[in-house]
């Protein structure tokens, strides 16, 4: 039974992976089609708060996966190579882009045109992937054993289709919670259509997921059979809450009943089909890790999960409500207006090149010399008490050396930062304030 | 079972893809540590240079750490993609491993990042230092789960084998094997100590263009103290780690020492090693100097050479012998760099000694250089193993085409080169426009150089 709260780890990482990230890439594919460079800039902005955490539901469903399910994961993986490698290349330009967009003033078109072009490809690339896996993989001894293209079907590209119509749902759900204005009013007419295209997806996926899997779905037995019923129930209700929700007040309606939509077809799609996880005949009690490990998973990774949950909920609630810019914006006025202004500094107590110069003149070379010769025996000296070259003669001479080093070299830190504070040295001038 | 040119090719591809995401972490761990302190001296004091610093220091962080980010993302499903084989081996221990990295490590990291980030004005000061604080928590514990796995491949303990799956007899040992005891610590030194090169020679070069002196002055004396005061630690740390991998693991030893006959008492700086004939073209050294780094002051013990290994078990002495000395090398003139530190300080020169602030700036991406030569020698030590005496890295891949394998190791080498050098722009850019003006809180932001159309 282990494997099903393994499976069941695996797959609520996923949900969540593909509602979180969901809409980051939906959203990613919409900023595509919007011609305003401030839009394109909010959009952004908008989710270079929360994409990091929602990638890492990614993260969590693959190694979850790993070890909960190593065969099913060396088989996957393998499996799909060039839709998971493009899309993981695409996920790495998409989290570029983000950042060094949200760093820079103003809007730069070229990371808007990547963060647009990346999240259109890692959906396409999700889907396709989901779509071979539901296909069915070739293994053998826990291990992918088929071609590099198997994953290539009629059936993959169709999924590839249906999930990035379900990434824009999810994008124009999130956009009519958190935007006003022009985006606002975009993401609530742009809601329906998009409900259209995700039914018709699951209508000719479910369809086609009859020739597509080369297993034989049972739906003789009653508690699959009740599950998937209630499942496809929930999704079409929360389907007909978000139909009745995009464009109208409360504006969190749309994303909750997209993720309560989303959630059920999952369910759905996996009552379907458990216990099998790779079609034909990988199943879950095959593809299991020994049991101490998925005990080790359950608890120790499942246990983390409510914390887990507990303050990404409560991350969002600082972001909570509508999109305003983040007041990091403004430390940039510098960067906004143009040029660097690159002030030196005029109160500066000690400077500097002139007394330099001064000093070293002063002195003859000699002792200087001396000194010099005598520092670099003694910076010798201390590198190899460092490295332990007494070790031989009594353990405790170089960790007792390293000691001395050490409190000596905190000892004259403190002691300068000291008398550097008191010059004033670290005064912060008027001028900068 | 996979052709050796794919085997090849994944283990350049995992190499590029390592190195890569290593030079991030190996910044971004100790920033998080530095920024967190800054922010809760600054919440204490409510001296504005504290939050200049941490302003700008913040900048660079964000960009840092969402790359590491996205470059860990790719490590995490590669150990699948190229190495299925391995996964499905090691899967029950490590894959459990990282799961732990990822619910403890990563959520927590990008749970609270945001809020640091972007949370000015949202939150209260000391919910950003606690945002803070939990990142540095976060950065740590990866480092830790991440080490154990790492380790675990290094000095393989606590398992029992069926089957070809390696399943744990005792977590604890897994988790805590021998070898991490080792190697965590000298890791953990590593990137605060790489973390501190970087904040110290940005703080040279504004000091030697008369720039942002207090803020230039204040991060230089920081890092310089921390540097002069692990630095020595460091050197013991990983003279211990070597002797350590020494006796576990010979052969690395052996290839990073240079030697193939057991007889030089001397410590190789050049070799050219030629692997066919078992013997180097050429060798320069110093006498003795062997012999008295391995504890033997009289310079007469011999180092042990690659010969000792049956042919079959030797990992490949170049990369080894010059990822280690690379290392080393660059932990000398660390050494020497924070030695002078502490002399400049004696004498009451540091914020004026323009030569040594020239050297700073050099000195700047020198823990990463470092941390890259120890990775290498870590892991191609370790060759032909990839668990260390249990699989061999030929029988780890997945069954790929070497079309497949290419083309995603061009993919990735193009990326990556590519963010390489938006990094290394981005980071003069930000250090270019200063910190000078980072404190000043302008009103309700307008984004000035926007028009609205559409």
């Amino acid at each position: 039974m282990l494997e099903y709260a393994s499976y069941a780890l695996v797959l609520f990482a996923l949900g969540a992976y593909l509602l979180l990230d969901g809409y980051d890439l939906g959203i990613g594919i919409l900023s595509l089609f919007d011609r305003s460079d401030l839009r394109r800039k909010e959009y952004n902005e908008l989710i270079a708060t929360a994409w990091d955490a929602n990638e890492s539901w990614l993260i969590l469903a693959g190694v979850a996966l790993w070890a909960g399910l190593p065969s099913v994961y060396a088989t996957v993986l393998p499996g799909l190579y060039l839709p998971l490698v493009v899309m993981l290349l695409a996920i790495v330009l998409r989290g570029a882009a983000i950042e060094l967009q949200s760093a820079a003033p103003g809007y730069r078109r070229g990371w808007g045109l990547v963060f647009g072009l990346s999240s259109l490809v890692a959906s396409l690339c999700q889907g396709l992937g989901a779509g071979a896996v539901l296909s069915g993989l070739p293994h053998h001894d826990g291990v992918f054993s088929g071609g590099t293209f198997d994953w290539f079907t009629p059936y993959s590209v169709l999924c590839a289709l249906g999930l990035a119509a379900v990434h824009l749902l999810a994008g124009a759900a999130w956009l009519q919670d958190k935007t006003v204005g022009t985006a606002h009013h975009r993401a609530g007419r742009l809601g329906r259509p998009l409900l259209l295209a995700v039914a018709a997806a699951a209508v000719v996926l479910a369809l086609g997921l009859r020739l597509a899997d080369p297993q034989d779905f049972r739906f003789d037995e009653p508690l699959r059979t009740t599950l998937f019923g209630l499942a496809v129930v929930a999704a079409a209700v929360c389907w007909g809450v978000a139909w009745f929700g995009f464009g109208r007040r409360p504006d969190w309606r749309p994303f909750a009943a997209v993720a309560g939509t989303e959630a059920a077809g999952l369910l759905a799609l996996v009552a379907a089909t458990a216990p099998v996880v790779v079609p034909p005949d990988l199943t879950l009690r095959a593809a299991a890790s020994p049991h101490g490990s998925q005990l080790f998973l359950v608890i120790g990774v499942g246990g983390c999960v409510p914390i887990v949950l507990a303050y990404n909920i409560y991350a969002w609630w600082v972001f909570r409500g509508k999109f305003t810019w983040p007041a990091a914006l403004t430390d940039q006025p510098a960067a906004l207006t143009g040029g660097s202004p690159a002030l030196t500094d005029s109160a500066g107590p000690s400077d500097t090149a002139a007394r330099e110069h001064a000093a070293d003149a002063a002195g003859s070379r000699a002792p200087v010399v001396v000194r010099r010769v005598l520092l670099t025996l003694l910076a010798l000296g201390t590198a190899a008490v460092s490295q332990d070259v007494f070790g031989g003669v009594a353990t405790w001479i170089d960790p007792a050396g390293i000691a001395v080093f050490c409190l000596t070299a905190l000892a004259v830190w403190i002691r300068s930062d000291r008398r550097s504070a008191s010059a004033g040295e670290f005064d912060f001038p008027a001028a900068e304030r | 079972m996979a052709s050796p040119a794919v085997v090849e090719i994944s283990r350049w591809q995992f190499a590029v893809t390592a190195v890569f995401h290593m030079s991030f972490p190996a910044l971004t761990v100790g920033l998080s540590l530095f920024l967190a302190v800054m922010y809760t001296v600054y919440v204490r004091t409510g001296n504005p240079l504290y939050l200049q610093i941490f302003r700008f220091w913040k900048k660079i962080f964000a960009v840092g750490f969402g790359l590491g980010v996205v470059a860990g993302t790719v490590m995490t499903f590669e150990f699948g993609l190229n190495w299925g084989r391995y996964a499905h081996a090691v899967g029950p221990i490590l894959g459990v491993t990282i799961g732990m990295e990822v619910i403890t490590a990563f959520f927590l990291e990008a749970g609270f990042i945001g809020i640091m980030l972007y949370g000015d004005g949202r939150v209260r000061p000391r919910t950003m230092a606690f945002a803070c604080w939990m990142i540095v928590f976060g950065t740590l514990l990866s480092t830790t789960w991440i080490l154990s796995a790492n380790s675990w491949m290094q000095d393989p303990v606590g398992f029992t084998e069926v089957n070809g799956q390696f399943r744990a007899s005792d977590w604890w040992q897994v988790l805590f094997n021998p070898a991490f005891s080792y190697r965590y610590p000298h890791i953990l030194l590593a990137v605060l100590i790489s973390a501190c090169w970087f904040i110290g020679g940005i703080a040279a070069w504004y000091l030697l263009k008369h720039r942002a002196l207090p803020f230039a002055r204040r991060t230089l004396s920081i890092a310089l103290g921390v540097l002069a005061v692990l630095m020595p630690v460091q050197l013991y740390v990983g003279d211990s780690t070597a002797a350590f991998m020494g006796a576990h693991q010979p052969a690395k030893l052996e290839a990073f020492e240079g030697n193939w006959k057991t007889d030089n008492n001397g410590y190789n700086l050049l070799v050219v090693p030629n692997t066919d004939k078992g013997r180097n073209e050429l060798q320069l050294g110093i006498p003795r100097l062997g012999a008295v780094i391995g504890k033997d002051l009289t310079g007469k013990a011999n180092v042990p050479g690659l010969l000792q290994t049956p042919k079959a078990d030797r990992p490949n002495m170049w990369s080894a012998f010059y990822g280690f000395r690379t290392m080393y090398f660059t932990a000398l003139a660390m050494f020497a760099m924070a030695f002078a530190g502490v002399v400049l300080r004696l004498r009451g020169r540091l914020f004026t000694a323009r030569r040594f602030h020239r050297l700073m700036v050099w000195m700047a991406p020198a823990g990463v250089i470092a941390i890259s030569g120890g990775w290498i020698t870590a892991e191609t030590g370790r060759q032909p193993w990839v668990v260390y005496g249990l699989i061999r890295t030929s029988d780890a891949a997945s069954h790929l085409s070497l079309g497949a394998a290419v083309t995603s190791l061009v993919g990735f080498v193009g990326v990556y080169a590519l963010l390489l050098g938006l990094w290394i722009r981005y980071i003069v850019h930000t250090v270019r426009a200063g910190p000078e003006l980072l404190v000043a809180d302008v009103g309700p932001t307008v984004i000035p150089s926007e028009v609205k159309h559409a």
